[in-house]
This record gives structure tokens, sequence and C-alpha cells, in this order.
């Protein structure tokens, strides 16, 4: 009897939905996402460091 | 030179520091100066990169974080770093499902997941897999949206991403169960409880989601707590188990509290009026609905305020309260009007001329025709007015307007 806006609710209308549909929740909580990190101290210890341990320590071997 | 580096160096150990300590807007400028003064070590731009990247993917700029974590991959590989490729794919895979590039991102997110088999990586594995288990869901529920699905009764293409997502974090569950990492496996544990709730495997979703709760109790989580109450109050509505969702919201509603979360709380309400509405509780559910619409102005939040006008009306219908009904049906219709909501325009107008059917016929006198016959259909349906049915019946609107809210999501 009554109209509904839109084909997709008028189509809504012709089936049955029960009652606790009309909460179809969209609100869905979902968990963070998980970003893979870097860091400039990763490698400048892994670079750097590690050269200037090697020639601190090579050093010291040499004295 | 060495000036030059240390320069370079330095302003990205600031960048590092104030984006650790949550300021990222403030490290993006130090990574963008470091940027501007450059470095011959690929290595450390790399790591720049990859860091503006996730800055800007936390300000939520996704088109810049694209652009870093891509100058990120280049570099990883022009440099022959598998280890750098396979994060910079994972993140790059992470940004092209946020901006619904999904076929890309599975392709990142696979790469990401292939370079972890190679090196034996096993923390890198499982959270490639959970990766892959974000775009697949992401993709699923993004066509659902695009139709008008019910849970339960899903499109082939989308049943099968989501199923997709479900493997794969199962697959990563394995892994982060056998690695004994709990804060992993609660986050898969509730995006699983979420894919199940959209296949439509409500118990499924409750067992999930059960077990999130337990491992957010254990960290002293609040907000993955409150995320997993929110979550079980959703599945037990679609169990049809009313009351125990009102209990779940109930529990949602007083941790958004504690956390001083505004926008959290003004949903807790709505879906407890909501649920009040299903357990044909109308005073219950004006409570609540009035307590959302007061957070909706405070926050300026135009649709939501539609929103609660719309149910308000319902609910006071539902109880022959026809002036409030009117009143509020009355601002539901000013409001879809202010905002360009054309459907809530004329469920509005249906709902006003209903109830002012109503209204006019119980103020005529009884020798008129019309509400004799009124008076007839009145008591066939059990002396509801005729008002309610149709509104009910629009209620069913609702699910076709949410994801033009962002904020309420």
């Amino acid at each position: 009897s009554q109209p509904l806006a839109g084909g997709q609710a008028a189509e809504l209308q012709s089936k049955v939905v029960p009652s606790k549909q009309i909460i179809h929740s969209d609100n869905m909580e979902m968990e963070p996402e998980t970003m893979e990190t870097k860091s400039v101290t990763d490698y400048f210890s892994k670079l750097h460091m590690g050269s200037l341990v090697y020639s601190c320590t090579s050093k010291r071997k040499n004295k | 030179r060495c000036r030059m580096e240390a320069s370079c160096l330095e302003l990205a150990l600031e960048g590092e520091r104030l984006c650790k300590a949550g300021d990222c807007r403030a490290g993006v400028s130090f990574f963008e100066a470091a940027v501007q003064v450059g470095t011959e070590d690929l290595r450390t731009l790399s790591a720049i990169y990859s860091q503006l990247g996730n800055a800007y993917f936390y300000l939520h700029e996704y088109a810049k974080a694209l652009e870093y974590h891509h100058h990120d991959l280049t570099l990883a590989r022009t440099i022959g770093d598998l280890l750098g490729e396979a994060k910079a794919s994972g993140n790059l895979g992470n940004t092209l499902k946020v901006l619904g590039n999904f076929e890309e991102a599975i392709v990142c997110c696979q790469r990401h997941l292939d370079i972890s088999r190679e090196l034996n990586d096993k923390v890198g594995e499982a959270r490639a897999l959970y990766n892959l288990g974000n775009v697949y869901h992401s993709k699923g529920k993004n066509v659902a949206n695009a139709g008008t699905h019910d849970p339960g009764e899903l499109p082939d293409d989308v049943k099968n991403a989501l199923q997709k997502a479900a493997k794969y974090y199962e697959e990563n569950l394995s892994i982060v169960t056998e690695l004994g990492d709990r804060a992993a496996q609660g986050r898969a544990f509730g995006n699983l409880g979420n894919t199940h709730y959209l296949l439509g495997n409500f118990r499924s979703a409750v067992l999930a989601h059960e077990q999130r709760l337990l491992i957010a109790k254990e960290f002293g989580d609040r907000s993955a707590e409150r995320r997993a109450y929110s979550n079980l109050g959703n599945a037990y509505i679609f169990l049809g188990e009313f009351e125990t969702a009102a209990e779940y919201y109930k529990r949602t509603l007083q941790l958004a509290r504690q956390l001083m979360d505004r926008a959290v709380e003004a949903q807790a309400c709505y879906s407890l009026g909501n649920t009040y509405t299903l357990l044909q509780d109308y005073e219950k559910a004006i409570d609540y609905h009035l307590k959302h619409l007061v957070i909706a102005q405070e926050l300026h939040d135009k649709i939501g305020e539609g929103r609660a006008c719309w149910s308000l009306g319902n609910a006071y219908t539902a109880l022959g309260n026809h002036d409030q009904a009117i009143h509020f049906a009355g601002r539901h219709l000013e409001i879809s009007r202010e905002v360009g909501d054309r459907s809530g325009e004329l469920t509005a107008r249906l709902n006003l001329s209903d109830l002012q059917m109503v209204l006019g016929l119980s103020y005529s006198t009884n020798n008129s025709m019309m509400a004799e016959s009124q008076a007839v259909e009145n008591s066939l349906n059990g002396g509801r007015p005729r008002g309610r049915r149709y509104s009910m019946e629009n209620m069913e609107l609702m699910k076709l307007t949410p994801e033009k809210v962002p904020n309420w999501n």
C-alpha cells in the first residue's frame, strides 16, 4: 500500500526480513592493523657501529 | 659530507623519537627534513621512507603513505634487502587495502608472506597472514556493502572472500599460538569473529569474540574489551538473544564512559535503543535514543541526530504518544532535508502523513464514516495505530545508510 524509497528498498520490503535484522550492524569493531617497522638505528648500528666496533677492536688488537 | 650525514641521521632520529611519543605530525616534519638533507646510505633512507609511510598511515593520509611505502619498496629491491622488501610489501599492502585497491593489496601481502617463508621468518609469516586476512575481509565487506545483503545470504564472491579471510586468520592463529604471542591471538580472534559474523556463523562469532574478551582482560586492554562486548552484542542480536545482547551493550556503554569516548558512548546508546525496541520495551528504547540524540547534537553529527529522531518517532508511535511522535518525525524530515538524505526525507514524509491521519481521526467526531472504518481496522489490528507498522517496515532502510556515516562505524 505504501511505496518505499528506491528500488532496493522496495525489494527489501517484498521479502520477509525478520525484525531482528533491523540493526544489521555496520558498526562492527575491527582490530587494528599491524604495520612493519624499520628504524634508522637498526641499520646504523649494523653498518656504522658495526664497523666502528670492528675498527676499535682491531686497533686494540694491534696495540 | 660527514656533517650532512650526521644531520640527516639526527633529523631522522628526532622523527623516530617524536613518532614513538605519539606525535606523528611533528615526526613527519623531521623525517621530511631528513629526506631534504639526503643521505648516501640507502638503508637509512629506506628506514626513513618506511617510517614516513607509517606516520602518514596513522594520520590517515593514505595517498602520502602509499607514495613513501612505494619508495621504500623500490629502494629495498635496489639494494637487495629481502627482509626490507617483505616489510615494505606488507605496509604497501595494508595501505592499498585502506584505499580499496584489494587486488594489488593481495599481491603485496602475498609477497610479504612468500619472502617471510623463504627467510623462515615465523613472526613475519604470521603478520603477513593477518594482513592477508584483513584484505580479504575488507574486500568481502566492501562488495557486500555495495548490495543490500543480510548475513547468511551472500553472493558467491563475497562469501569466497570472507571464507579466505577466515582461512588466513586461522593459519595466523595456529602460528601465533605456537609462538605464544597472546596479543596477536587477540587481534586474530577479534577479526575472525567479525568474519564469522558477516558469514552468518553467529555461534562461531560468539566463540571467537569470547576468546578476544579473555585476552583483552589478560592485558587489561579496555579498548579491546569494549570492542569485544560490542561485537558480542551484535552477534547475540542475530541469535535472537536480545536480553544477552542488551547486557553486552550495557558493558560497552560502561567502558565507553570510562574511556570518555563520546562517539562510542552514542553508538552504544543507539544499539541499546534498538535492542529495547526489539524487546518491545519502548520506554527504555526512548531513554537510550534520547541519550544518543543528546550526544549526536553535542558532536554536531547531523546524520546521527536524524537517526535518533527517526528512532524516537517510531518508539513514541509504538507507545501511542502521537504528539511526541509527530515532533520527532518532523525533526527527522528537517534534518533529512538539511543533509540531503532523500530516502530519509521520504520515510519521514510517510511517517508524518500516517501520524497526521491517526491524529486527525482521533480528533474528528465519532459519526464520521472514516473514523468508524478506522476504528474497525484498529480493533482488527489489536488496537495498534496504523502508522506504526509502516514505520517499523521503514526501519529496514537503516541498513542502507550507515556506511555513509564513517564516524559512526
